[in-house]
């Protein structure tokens, strides 16, 4: 690239309109700072540099006919994936020899222990069998309840596994990052607390905290972080400058 | 940047690992109560004892100053510099 150059192709090398400037040339942040557009012209200013630049590795590389460059799968990846694996292996190993875990006596199968739980990833779905303070009594049944505080609790698996599983059709998932959609952001995390404070909840007995407050805090406290995440997320949008980045490949220099 | 951030993260990782399993060898009393942290309950300690925990405590410091090095102390220096040069240009 030369700057002799008279054709009327688009030009990337610095001449011209003068929107990317040569290497030796790049205009130090306080001089970028005094351009009068500001912003939109920075960002422009910066992807166009990166285009540009993806456009010379294109060019001086030896792989001009090729669409995508990138490592063949025989050896770069094989030898990256083979390092990692043995990596993994070797710390499994190491682990494994140097401490080793204690062994302690098998489990006495006539004997029940004195605090039933199951392992510790299915404490949700057992503190969901704990919400019997929920169950309504009817007026309208003489103070009776619909059903069985157990049946309540089964019913609430249901639920909380039917709304995980309808989620993926009312939100596509075509955001990637929080920012971008705050509400689904905040819900996401509502659940993710929400999974923790029930399972705080089904070992109600072993949490040092009065029972009903526990019980209420199950509820509250995924509501507030949902809230506070909405509010953060919210805020951040404003300088994230996601819809200006979102525009990338429709951006034009501005006049 | 990159380079010193992986060079901390290196010292923390190989420190951390050598003094784990050394304190898993000498401070774990067992296996329900402290881990790592427990009390040195060695008798008589022989010389391969006395460099284990030497060595255990050299891992621990590795782990701490390694990182504290990389992420704080040299970029630090560096910023220090590049106001100092910037302030004499």
């Amino acid at each position: 690239m030369s700057d002799n150059e008279s054709d009327d192709d688009v030009r990337t090398d610095g001449s011209g309109s003068g929107i990317v400037a040569p290497d030796d040339e790049t205009p130090s942040w306080s001089e970028r700072k005094q351009r009068t557009q500001g912003l939109s012209r920075l960002t422009y200013e910066y992807f166009e540099r990166g285009r540009r630049e993806d456009q010379d590795l294109r060019q001086q590389s030896d792989y001009v006919e090729r669409d995508v460059l990138a490592f063949p799968a025989w050896p770069h990846e094989m030898m990256r994936n083979l390092a990692l694996t043995s990596f993994f292996v070797g710390m499994i190993l190491f682990v494994a020899a140097a401490l080793p875990p204690e062994m302690p006596n098998p489990a006495n199968s006539g004997v029940t222990p004195a605090i039933i739980l199951p392992d510790w990833y299915l404490y949700w779905s057992f503190g969901l069998l704990k919400l019997g303070p929920l169950n309504p009594d009817l007026a309208i049944l003489g103070g009776q309840k619909i059903m069985a505080d157990r049946t309540y609790g089964v019913l609430a698996n249901v639920v909380v596994v039917g709304f995980v599983a309808i989620v993926p059709f009312l939100n596509k998932g075509s955001a990637r990052r929080p920012v971008e959609q705050p509400f689904w952001a905040a819900v996401g995390m509502s659940g993710v607390v929400f999974s923790l404070t029930i399972a705080a909840l089904s070992i109600k007995n072993l949490i040092p905290m009065d029972s009903h407050l526990l019980f209420d805090l199950t509820f509250l406290v995924p509501i507030v972080s949902a809230t506070i995440t909405y509010a953060v997320l919210k805020t951040m949008r404003e300088g994230y400058m996601f819809t200006l980045n979102r525009r990338y490949y429709r951006l034009r220099p501005p006049k | 940047m990159a380079d010193e951030f992986i060079k901390g993260f290196a010292a923390l990782m190989v420190g951390g690992l050598g003094w784990m399993t050394i304190a898993g060898w000498y401070r774990t009393p067992s296996f329900e109560g402290a881990q790592l942290i427990g009390e040195v309950t060695v008798e008589e300690p022989t010389v391969f004892d006395t460099t284990a925990l030497l060595l255990m405590d050299a891992f621990f410091w590795f782990a701490i100053f390694g990182c504290l090095t990389f992420w704080v102390v040299i970029p630090l220096f560096g910023e220090l510099r590049a106001y100092l040069d910037e302030r004499s240009a």
